[in-house]
């Protein structure tokens, strides 16, 4: 049993119920090995409703060079801040977007499936996200290898 | 002097505290809101170290799967952050607050108001860390969170955030805190104390108070930085906007290296008093100690970069922070030979107290000799993040600051309750946590040598470390152990132990001069002091000084070097401003986590709750200055 300051502060545990869910970290390996099997896949808020797991779909969309295409200035249906999708908008959708991308290349190719989950994840969240913000992360994340400056595994 | 007792009944009516909740909810008792520090801290300093436990018993066999890597960086952090922010530096203060009036024979501090302001804050610090670490957003990066991994990129999510406005609270209720000891100290001696007659652990609180005062706000705006970044995007740290990440490590060790000693300098305050008592002399070359906790204080913020020298400074500046940080080794090497010669030429006998003072200077020399040694840059560049440094840090931090913590509420046990402590099983505490210490913590410095990292959640079985973390686990279960025997010990002895009376050890400075436990209004006269030790005159009375009111709460204020009586000053009595000052605040520190608008907004109530706190209570004057009476 893990020691928890809930022990003097009953009631606050309650709240645990109503809030907080989407601070979960879980490090190392987990559970999608297969596409999501439909928007309602029960998998779904795990990733869909956990910031960790959102933001690291957003480093990924820098690694594989995706925020190339989609940026702020990305017009019709290349932009994903916008809430519309021409492919719908539930997890799969975006998921089999993503998966079988057009234009070219289907990431399924070369993204594992728990990355795709993840950047999935991201990309939904997106309208969500201030282009401030956005703007913030990605100067963080500036050294990182990604999209064209990507030489390979280090 | 034998006050007669319409004077003390009337003295009690004039200070005592409303009954009840609303007493307790207004009272400006310095004793009482010290009292509610030290027990808060100590239940703090109880669970985070069931979770140190909890850590240890996770590394004490390979590969273990008692936590998961999240929970272990979790329970570092927590553990470290609480330790040091909400356990020892409010801890020293909350003694201070407890003994400072006493030691000058006043009848509260300089603010009583600031002092109550000061406790609700540090408690919204408290719940702020432990209610998220209830609902599962407990900091995760340690008890410094260094960006960019605490910035908005790599942090998503609280947990951060959390951290750093724990950080507000604490520091905002320190610098409330540190101020008013300054300004006891410094303004309320009594007649007869000049500076050159202060006792050694009055300057201890009065220098680590002004460090407190240059140190912390380093770190608030550092952490408030951090909050900006991660809230409305600023660009501090990120070094591809021209922003600088080592900045944040500069200023948070700014203010982390003179801590450890906010937290030490105390703790050398306690060791002198209860040294000086128990040896039966003056305390040998006051002066010296004195000057060394000046000089302590003074270099101490100069060595802040020997915690960043992994970074890659200048080799020059390398060598420089070296040289800094090996001289503090001087004047604390200093107060030990005055401590210990003290010891030696003096009458000495060891009740607990004592051997608590014993403990602390063989662990606090370890501890100083393994600091030397991390001082040297080369060497460190190997040790860092070592258990080696988990070592060090524990041998300074607990025999430097808790020893001497424990052996002071042994010593001024008997005056807070008016009840000695248990002889016997005060020693079976001390055998205990000592031993069990020094058992479970020396490997670490063989485990960090041959190259165990801190802030690992295992290791694999075949690099040679089990044996020796599986001692340290065995000795920090046994220290844990001690440290329940002297829990348990103190809470017998409040209903059992025997009666103390007022002077108990026979001490030499003015808090034993009142009744145990002190009443409301502390001690019935004002003392005129003539030595550095009051209470050392032979038995005669202690001669006193009248003239204060005791049918309004009234003080005495002194000249700053010589004690020269000024004037009396009235002094604030309960009031319910200060907590709802504190809600005021806290709500707008919390809130500011989510939105950036808490803080226009979030003002407006912490005005209004000043207003009210500094609303005049006495009618307006009739004549003016241009028209005073002829
Ligand atoms: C070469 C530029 C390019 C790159 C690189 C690229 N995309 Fe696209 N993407 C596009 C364009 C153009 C469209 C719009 C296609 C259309 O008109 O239907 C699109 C469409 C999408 C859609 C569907 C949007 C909708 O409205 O339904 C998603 C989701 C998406 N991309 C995700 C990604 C992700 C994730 C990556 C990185 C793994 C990525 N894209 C990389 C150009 C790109
Ligand atoms: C018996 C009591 C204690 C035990 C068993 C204990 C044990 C531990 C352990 C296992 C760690 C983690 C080491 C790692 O893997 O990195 C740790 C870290 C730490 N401890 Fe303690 N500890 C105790 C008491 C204290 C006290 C009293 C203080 C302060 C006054 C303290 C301050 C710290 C700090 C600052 C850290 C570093 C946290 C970090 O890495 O961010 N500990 N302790
Ligand atoms: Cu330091």
């Amino acid at each position: 049993m893990r020691v928890r300051g809930a022990t003097i502060l009953a009631p606050v545990a309650l709240l645990a119920l109503a809030a907080c869910t989407n601070e979960a970290r879980t490090l190392g390996p987990s559970l999608p090995q297969t596409a999501p099997a439909g928007n309602a896949d029960p998998r779904v808020p795990a990733y869909q409703a956990n910031l960790y797991q959102v933001a690291q779909g957003g480093r990924y969309f820098m690694w594989y060079g995706c925020s190339g295409c989609h940026d702020d200035s990305a017009r019709g249906a290349a932009n994903l801040s916008d809430g519309r999708w021409r492919r719908g908008g539930g997890f799969a959708d975006v998921y089999r977007a993503i998966a079988r991308h057009r234009p070219a290349p289907a990431y399924e190719a070369t993204v594992p499936v728990e990355q795709l989950w993840q950047l999935t994840a991201y990309v939904r969240d997106l309208p969500a996200h201030h282009p401030e913000k956005r703007r913030r992360v990605t100067l963080d994340q500036e050294g990182e290898p990604q999209g064209s400056q990507w030489s390979g595994p280090q | 002097m034998k006050p007669d007792p319409s004077l003390l009944e009337q003295l009690d009516r004039t200070w005592r505290d409303p009954p009840g909740l609303w007493g307790f909810l207004t009272t400006v008792d310095h004793k009482r809101i010290a009292a509610r520090y030290i027990v808060t801290a100590l239940l703090l300093m109880f669970l985070a170290g069931m979770l140190a436990l909890d850590m240890r018993w996770q590394l004490s066999v390979p590969e273990n799967t008692r936590m998961t890597p999240q929970l272990f960086n979790e329970s570092f952090s927590l553990h470290g952050s609480t330790m040091l922010f909400l356990v020892s530096v409010p801890l020293m203060e909350a003694m201070a607050f407890w003994l400072v009036p006493l030691m000058l024979g006043a009848r509260n501090m300089a603010f009583p108001r600031l002092g109550a302001f000061s406790f609700w804050l540090y408690f919204g610090g408290v719940l702020t860390l432990w209610v998220a670490h209830a609902i599962d957003i407990t900091p995760d990066l340690g008890w410094f969170e260094y960006p960019p991994l605490s910035g908005p990129a790599y942090s998503p999510g609280h947990r951060a955030d959390i951290w750093a406005q724990m950080i507000t609270f604490t520091e905002v209720a320190a610098l409330a805190a540190s101020v008013n000891v300054a300004a006891t100290i410094l303004k309320m001696r009594p007649p007869g104390m000049t500076l050159a007659r202060m006792p050694v652990f009055l300057w201890a609180m009065l220098i680590a108070s002004i460090m407190t005062m240059f140190s912390m706000p380093a770190v608030m705006l550092v952490t408030s930085m951090l909050i900006a970044d991660r809230l409305v995007s600023t660009q501090f740290f990120s070094v591809a906007a021209g922003g600088d990440a080592v900045l944040f490590q500069h200023l948070f060790w700014f203010f982390g290296h003179p801590e450890v000693y906010i937290i030490f300098v105390p703790a050398t305050g306690f060791v002198s008093s209860i040294v000086e008592t128990f040896s039966r002399r003056v305390l040998y070359g006051h002066s010296v100690l004195v000057l060394a906790i000046l000089s302590i204080g003074a270099l101490a913020f100069g060595l802040w970069v020997h915690h960043m020298f992994a970074v890659g400074l200048p080799r020059l500046g390398n060598d420089f922070y070296t040289a800094a940080s090996m001289a503090i080794a001087v004047p604390a090497g200093l107060q030990i030979f005055c401590w210990l010669a003290t010891i030696g030429t003096g009458r000495t006998w060891f009740p607990t107290p004592m051997l608590w003072i014993l403990g602390f200077v063989a662990t606090f020399v370890i501890g100083g000799l393994s600091g030397v040694m991390t001082a040297s840059a080369a060497l460190d560049l190997q040790l860092t993040d070592t258990y080696f440094i988990v070592a060090h840090l524990h041998y300074v931090l607990i025999g430097g600051a808790i020893f001497p913590l424990f052996g002071a509420f042994c010593y001024w046990y008997p005056k807070a309750t008016g009840r000695l402590m248990s002889e016997r099983w005060g020693k079976v505490a001390f055998v205990l946590i000592v031993g069990g210490f020094n058992l479970g913590f020396f490997p670490m410095h063989l485990l960090g040598l041959e190259g165990m990292p801190r802030r690992v959640y295992t290791y694999p079985a075949h690099m040679g470390w089990d044996m020796l973390n599986q001692i340290a686990t065995a000795g920090s279960a046994i220290a844990v152990t001690g440290g329940l025997v002297f829990a348990a010990n103190a809470l017998c002895s409040y209903w059992r132990g025997k009666p103390s009376g007022a002077d108990p050890w026979g001490g030499s400075t003015l808090e034993w001069a009142t009744a145990s436990p002190p009443p409301a209004y502390n001690i019935p006269f004002t003392p005129r002091v003539d030595s550095l030790t009051p209470m050392w005159n032979g038995g005669a009375p202690l001669p006193a000084l009248d003239g204060i009111a005791i049918d309004t709460r009234e003080v005495l204020v002194s000249s700053v070097t010589d004690a020269q009586p000024l004037y009396r000053q009235k002094s604030a009595g309960p009031s319910i401003w200060p907590l709802v000052a504190a809600l005021a605040v806290s709500a707008m520190f919390i809130a500011s986590i989510f939105t950036p608008w808490a803080i226009p907004i979030g003002a407006l109530p912490i005005g209004a709750a000043l207003t009210g706190w500094f609303w005049p209570n006495r009618p307006r004057a009739k004549i003016g200055a241009l028209e005073a009476a002829p």
